[in-house]
């Protein structure tokens, strides 16, 4: 909240410099975003009056002024403007000076004649008439009124002055007001706090005789008092009421508006003020809408209203949306004549959902959204009236009516000191915690340590001893805690079994070149088209954000690619040649939808890699050697994810459970993301692979005995998968296998149509034994036979 | 004979001296030295001397082809050294040229300063938990002391997915999770991804990712919470780091505070990093609140703790001086390989 440090010194005495303050605020837990010096861009402008006039001999439109500014000699200044005489009292830019628009004045001459300092206009003050009456008259800003000569201009324009922004937290809705902030630094400071004293004459009359009040909803009004106020006297409110009102943010209007805003703004309550005149049948009735009544508000927009809204109705229709804005047509205005105020209290959730749902958020909303204290709702409407009857903006009418529920009794806190102390861990003296409570408003007594504190209702956040807590250190000081070493039994932390391993993941993929990257968790609606899924492919059912930042990231990813992608797309658009990435993250997969229940939240791992030396067989490798860390055992089969190249793709089995894809981006997808080269991409479930209980190591004791090496060179089709002479080799080698390498795969030249010719070499061991001619003859007969049986012929 | 003997030594030893090749220096011993040589014929001219004389004669024969032989290795091992020095010259490489690369990938920079973040907190005998994503209102909100229509839910802008059903704005769900499973005491952290309703821009971003640390256990003080967080501020920022307590306000804690440290650039003087203060923020703390507490069925008259939700984002830019959020969630290469 915005305060003038003037508005806040009626209220308290402030003995230190404003940096003080605000750091002493702090560290009371009133944030300061921000103090703005209201007079820095206005340095060494004085009020001088003119003393004599000549005219310059080298011009026919300079005058040269002698001007007294309070010092012993005059000064001497030439100026163009024609409006001034002697006697006037001027604005003077003295030497080195500077001006609102960023001039800076220093002594100089005017066609030969001395000129030291300038005389300035409204337009050079960045002055509008509603700032000074005249600042926007062509020619010298003559000042009103009797001012000394030397007086600083800032005074005069009330500019000597500081506003500060005070971050009010949400519990501390008493605070959103000068009462509030004042007494905060009344208690940081040790000073004296005063709070007006509402006091008023009435022209007598009875109100009742002017208007009745109706709440139909207590539940969501707890309080309505209203007044009348006969006879206005519209105008201009006085300056320093305009001055305390713009400084919070806001515009002066006139003065029973400016009155019931300025109270607002002390007081924390809002207020309304109705044109008693246009309110039908003198009636006052608080209830919820009715379907399809609409209203015009203040600033002209009209609404369409639900019965969930609470409005202030007169006989016939809506006239002001409670507690958000008044109605166009009880507005006051310069010839208002009678007055209908408004001081209540509106529940803060109702106020919440109908600004919410209309999209209006006012001054007034908001403090009502936060919470306004139902006993201030009187303090307040006297406080308007004491206003009015001293501005003499109208004549008030006897007597008040109020409607509420009934006051709330004050919280009673009984604890001990010691109760409050051993949350914080700091000793403070039992006198000083009660005095500290005290200055709050926290009525306290003590009986040796018990101590029993009755909270009022304006301070509704303090509930039991942690809230006493907090404010007994928040006055004390919180630098009076010294932090102490972990304390208890010593134990280890422990990580979860997952995260282990995918940090042993991380670690094996960071080994192999590839950089983790972190994206969103939610995409575009759309992604899932450009991966050209099926329409029954289950990762279309997708949880939407019921109010998404926009469509692109409006959908609950259910798998990582579509991000992939796009990091991809992002590096090849840089000209990066080459890239190496992986994304550990959770894909969301709704248990029914529409959306009822926690989704399965279930981790996954996207690897994506480009370059000249990438292709399908270096991202196999980075992901056998990925399934090789938990022990499994990897089998590839074709596969048809509509986003890869049907010919380099494979579905991944690790101990036979279908873990994942991977392969050459489809040209068409790639194209879709504006990737114009081969790229791979790989998508594991991590769930299925951490599942996988890797088997206990145990030492294998190293071979003794030499090894024999055989090759097999052999014609087979074509398109027999070598996975297949791989199984047919291995079968028939039996445990002897123990290494088994493609080193040769060629089809052309002399090799039929069809066929293709592959070479393998393998590596037999017995454990037992050295193998004897017999053996190996042996095995190298299954061996054959084996490949034989799938169709291969031997070469030799 | 002896004459002779010494002429042939004087002029073989100066032809080892002369000589700088090892195909002459072997002909020179072929030359003296073989079967041929001409110190072997003075050997085999032995016959014609006295018996007297003949031993006399055969030690200094002897002598002067074992002198001979020794010079003629060692001149041979001189030119080896040479020639290998020549060759090892010869093979000098530039060492500035660059090396053969190991491609090595590294972890984003987020789980960098996660990672670091862990060990500490697990050092200290902290738990890592985990939480789901996707809470329900119950536990993001209600649990945590903000009821319906709480001005506090105005603090965070939720994303909703269903009715009762959003994207969790604060690791703190994780605390209440953490307290209905396990007894105290308890010693957890809990990090993971949150989600608020920001417009993207160089300091906000609608996902990003917190820590949560909580403990809770008979006679916890906020003076544990400050030794806790000196402890992990000294790993971060270094041991003169110091903490400051600000106090603030969270529906979850009470009493709340803002945690400051000396700012790591300046130390504390004040600096264009700190705008001049000195001091960083860097996370929000408090004492649990006992409605917090009593919501998860453990009694705030026996037991107390505290809880703290360090931004994980904002400690890494900080870190790493990165001006712009965005960056983090880019992924440009050449920005993940920096760290």
């Amino acid at each position: 909240m915005k305060i003038s440090l003037k508005a806040l010194k009626y209220y308290v005495d402030i003995n230190v410099p404003v940096e003080e303050l605000c750091n002493r605020m702090v560290m009371a837990g009133f944030e300061v975003e921000s103090i703005e010096n209201q007079g820095d861009k206005l340095v060494n402008v004085v009020v001088a009056r003119i003393m004599e006039i000549t005219p310059h001999e080298n011009s026919d439109h300079l005058q040269i002024c002698q001007m007294d500014i309070g010092a012993e000699e005059f000064v001497q200044i030439v100026t163009g403007a024609q409006n001034i005489k002697v006697g006037d009292l001027v604005p003077a830019a003295l030497n080195d000076s500077y001006l609102p628009c960023g001039a800076h004045i220093v002594n100089g001459k005017l066609r030969g004649v001395a000129s030291n300092g300038m005389l300035c206009s409204g337009e050079e003050l960045c002055l509008t008439e509603e700032d000074y009456e005249g600042a926007s008259v062509n020619g010298i800003l003559i000042l009103k009124g009797e001012h000394k000569p030397g007086t600083d201009m800032r005074e005069v324009l009330g500019l000597d002055d500081y506003i500060i922004d005070f971050k009010i937290t949400a519990n501390r809705p008493d605070c959103n007001c000068f009462l509030g902030v004042a007494k905060e630094i009344s208690v940081v400071l040790g000073t004296k706090f005063t709070a007006p004293k509402p006091e008023y004459k009435t022209v007598g009359g009875n109100i009742n005789d002017y208007i009745s009040i109706e709440v139909k909803n207590p539940d969501l009004c707890p309080r309505y008092i209203g007044r009348v106020v006969k006879n206005l006297r519209i105008k201009q409110s006085p300056l320093w009421m305009q001055k305390a009102i713009t400084a919070s943010g806001m515009r002066p209007i006139n003065n029973i508006v400016d009155i019931t805003n300025f109270v607002m703004l002390e007081t924390g309550q809002p207020m309304h003020a109705f044109n008693y005149n246009d309110l039908s049948d003198k009636k006052i009735i608080v209830r919820n809408a009715r379907n399809g009544e609409s209203i015009t508000t203040l600033d002209g927009k009209e609404y369409k209203l639900s019965e969930d809204m609470l409005v202030i109705a007169d006989g016939e229709k809506p006239s002001c949306l409670a507690g958000i804005m008044g109605g166009k047509e009880s507005e006051i205005e310069n010839d208002t004549e009678d007055l209908f105020l408004e001081s209540a209290k509106f529940r803060r959730d109702n106020i919440r959902h109908t600004g919410r749902a209309l999209g209006i958020r006012t001054e007034a909303s908001g403090r009502y959204e936060r919470g306004v204290d139902i006993v201030n709702v009187e303090y307040a409407a006297e406080r308007a009236l004491q206003l009015i009857y001293e501005l003499d903006a109208g004549d008030i009418i006897d007597g008040a009516i109020d409607c509420s529920v009934g006051l709330p009794e004050d919280r009673i806190i009984e604890t001990t000191t010691d109760k409050i102390m051993e949350l914080i861990g700091v000793k403070v003296p039992d006198e000083k915690i009660v005095s500290i409570l005290n200055s709050l408003g926290l009525k306290t007594d003590a009986d040796g340590n018990k101590i029993t504190c009755r909270v009022p209702s304006i301070r509704s956040d303090i509930e039991g001893r942690a809230d006493l807590a907090e404010e007994v250190m928040r006055i004390y000081g919180y630098d009076y805690i010294v932090g102490t070493p972990m304390r208890g039994t010593v134990v280890r932390g422990k990580l979860l079994p997952e995260r282990i391993k995918t940090d042993k993941i991380k670690k094996l993929l960071t080994g192999a070149g590839a950089y983790e990257i972190a994206t969103y968790s939610f995409i575009a609606s759309k992604a899932i088209d450009t991966l050209k899924l099926a329409e029954d492919d289950e990762r279309r059912a997708q949880i939407r954000i019921l109010n998404p930042l926009g469509d692109e990231y409006s959908t609950m990813r259910t798998q990582l690619t579509t991000s992939m992608l796009t990091v991809l797309a992002t590096n090849i658009n840089k000209k990066i040649p080459d890239s190496r990435f992986f994304e550990i993250s959770k894909r969301f997969i709704p248990k029914s939808l529409p959306l009822t229940e926690q989704p399965y939240e279930l981790p996954t791992m996207s690897i994506g890699i480009y370059g000249e030396d990438e292709d399908f067989f270096t991202l196999k490798g980075i992901v056998e050697a990925v399934c090789k860390l938990f022990g499994a055992h990897t089998e590839y089969e074709r596969s048809a994810e509509p986003y890869l190249h049907p010919g380099r793709q494979a579905l991944i089995k690790a101990n036979n459970t279908e873990i994942g894809t991977f392969g050459e981006v489809h040209p068409d997808v790639a194209a879709g993301y504006g990737i114009d080269r081969r790229v791979y991409v790989a998508e594991i479930k991590l769930d299925l692979l951490l599942a996988i209980e890797k088997r206990k190591v145990t030492y294998k004791p190293l071979p003794k005995f030499p090894a024999v090496e055989r090759d097999f060179a052999m014609l087979v089709d074509a398109d027999l998968p070598v996975g297949a002479i791989e199984r047919a080799i291995s079968s028939g080698a039996g445990r002897l296998l123990e290494k088994i390498e493609l080193f040769d795969v060629y089809t052309g030249a002399q090799i039929p149509e069809g066929k293709k010719s592959v070479a393998y070499s393998v590596l037999l061991r017995s454990n037992d034994n050295t193998l004897s001619d017999k053996e190996i003859e042996d095995v190298n007969n299954k061996i054959i036979k084996k490949l034989e049986k799938i169709g291969a012929e031997l070469r030799k | 004979m002896q004459e002779k003997l010494k002429a042939i030594t004087a002029a073989a030893k100066d032809a080892v001296k002369a000589f700088e090749d090892e195909t002459q220096i072997e002909n020179l011993r072929v030359k003296y030295l073989g079967k041929k040589g001409e110190l072997t014929a003075i050997l085999k001219q032995m016959g014609s001397l006295s018996p007297e004389e003949r031993p006399k004669m055969g030690q200094l024969v002897n002598e002067a082809k074992q002198e001979l032989e020794e010079l003629i290795a060692a001149k041979k091992q001189e030119i080896a050294a040479k020639a290998r020095e020549i060759k090892l010259k010869a093979e000098t490489v530039d060492i500035t040229m660059p090396a053969k690369e190991i491609k090595q990938g590294k972890l984003h920079p987020l789980n960098t300063v996660l990672d670091n973040m862990i060990n500490i907190f697990q050092s200290m005998g902290f738990d890592v938990v985990d939480g789901p994503e996707v809470e329900t209102e119950h536990y993001n909100f209600e649990c945590l002391n903000v009821p319906a229509d709480h001005p506090a839910r105005d603090m965070q802008d939720t994303f909703y997915l269903a009715d009762n059903l959003l994207l969790r704005t604060q690791t703190s769900a994780a605390q209440i999770r953490t307290m209905e499973t396990r007894k105290p005491p308890i010693r957890v952290i809990c990090p993971g991804r949150v989600f608020r309703a920001d417009e993207v821009d160089a300091t906000h971003s609608p996902v990003f990712h917190q820590i949560e640390g909580l403990v809770v256990d008979k006679g916890i003080t906020m003076c544990d919470l400050k030794g806790v967080l000196e402890q992990f501020a000294h790993e971060i920022y270094g041991n003169d780091t110091k903490v400051k307590f600000r106090p603030s306000f969270f529906p979850f804690t009470e009493p709340s505070v803002e945690v400051d440290v000396t700012c790591s650039e300046c130390g504390g003087k004040g600096c264009r990093v700190c705008k001049g203060s000195g001091w960083i923020e860097i996370l929000g703390a408090g004492m649990v609140h006992p409605n917090v507490l009593r919501s998860c069925g453990i009694d705030p008259e026996e037991y107390s703790g505290f809880a703290f939700g360090i931004g994980l984002d904002r400690l890494t830019t900080t870190s790493y001086r990165i001006s712009d959020i965005r960056l983090l969630f880019e992924n440009d290469k050449r920005f993940l390989e920096q760290f």
